[in-house]
């Protein structure tokens, strides 16, 4: 019985140790973005679309929503595939989550209209 | 008296060896942080005077996510480094001692952040990783580091399942097959990036934003093991 007790009460303390969740959850992030930035063809485009849809559909971090950049970026990446209106309202979203992003998010805007 | 002698030579040994060596409080370490508030980072793409070209990539592709989970707001890498091609702004050499309020005006950056890759070595017998790189913080207020750490990471490439005898030798050579090149390089980056970010004040978004400034920081100079498996 004692022994159970133990062996309990390690598993409780493990696992609280290793519980510390982050703000956010990125899915595959890491490698999509290096394939991107490397590559820029349409194979890793598309895997980072993807990625930042499941980044966006689902966020398993404490905050509950969508991380810092991720609106934004995936506008971009829309605006570079001449989806110019579903770009805009991407980045239009960044701007209402975060609203620090303004300054340079108005820069592209201009640059679009131009 | 000679007891004497010996035990004040050790004590002061003990004494003064504990001060150089006490660790500062993050509020002390990076009292920029403190000060300022700062909320916005701008990466600057990474300078890379390593003999691995590629090492650039793999740093710049892996730094947003440790400087956006502390708390702060990175500015979308993507978007910001086609300003800064735009802006003929993408040799972060130019403007490491140069004044940055620049980056304020057209980002709204309070920070920026450049990375120098020293050092980036395969081991070709343990498949490990060598690599030196140093991060530094700039304010856009004041052009003063306010963060600055330089580590020298080994990163440990050989995979264990965790499994023993022949099947767990055979798990443990399929792991490192489907370990592809390229996945494992951007760990090497990611693992190094995560470390080193582990030490940042919390930033805004981060509900110990503010209330961190008793803990100890980490060292200014480290050398570390890591492997995959550190998040």
């Amino acid at each position: 019985m004692k022994q159970y007790i133990f062996l309990i009460a390690s598993i409780l303390i493990l696992a609280s140790c290793s519980t510390q969740k982050p703000l956010y959850t990125w899915g595959k992030y890491d490698v999509a973005s290096y394939k991107y930035l490397k590559n820029r063809d349409d194979k890793s485009t598309q895997e980072l679309i993807k990625t930042y849809k499941s980044i966006i559909a689902k966020q398993r971090g404490t905050r509950k929503v969508v991380p810092p950049g991720v609106y934004a970026d995936y506008g971009y990446i829309l605006l570079q595939e001449n989806k110019i209106k579903e770009g805009k309202a991407m980045l239009l979203k960044e701007v209402s989550l975060y609203p620090e992003s303004k300054p340079f998010i108005k820069r592209i805007l201009k640059m679009l209209d131009k | 008296m000679k007891n004497i002698f010996f035990v004040s030579i050790i004590t002061s040994i003990l004494v003064f060896g504990c001060a150089s060596n006490a660790p500062l409080t993050k509020s002390k370490a990076y009292k920029g942080i403190y000060i300022e508030k700062p909320l916005t980072v701008l990466l600057m793409p990474p300078i890379n005077r390593s003999t691995n070209v590629e090492a650039k990539e793999y740093f710049y592709s892996t730094l947003n996510v440790p400087i956006d989970n502390a708390g702060f707001y990175v500015i979308p890498p993507f978007l910001s480094m086609a300003i800064l091609e735009k802006e003929s702004a993408y040799d972060a050499e130019l403007f490491i001692n140069a004044p940055l309020t620049k980056f304020k005006d057209v980002f709204g950056a309070d920070m920026v952040l450049f990375t120098i890759i020293n050092r980036w070595d395969k081991s070709s017998i343990a498949a490990n990783v060598d690599v030196a790189v140093e991060y530094i913080l700039k304010s856009t207020k004041t052009n003063d580091v306010i963060y600055r750490r330089k580590g020298e990471v080994t990163y440990d490439a050989s995979i264990s399942t965790g499994y023993s005898g022949l099947i767990g030798a055979l798990a443990d050579i399929a792991a490192s097959a489907i370990n592809t090149a390229a996945t494992k390089y951007v760990d090497v980056a990611r693992v190094c990036n995560t470390y080193t970010f582990k030490d940042l004040p919390a930033g805004k978004y981060n509900p110990s934003y503010g209330k961190d400034g008793q803990e100890l920081a980490g060292k200014n100079n480290f050398k570390k093991r890591l492997n995959s498996k550190y998040h």
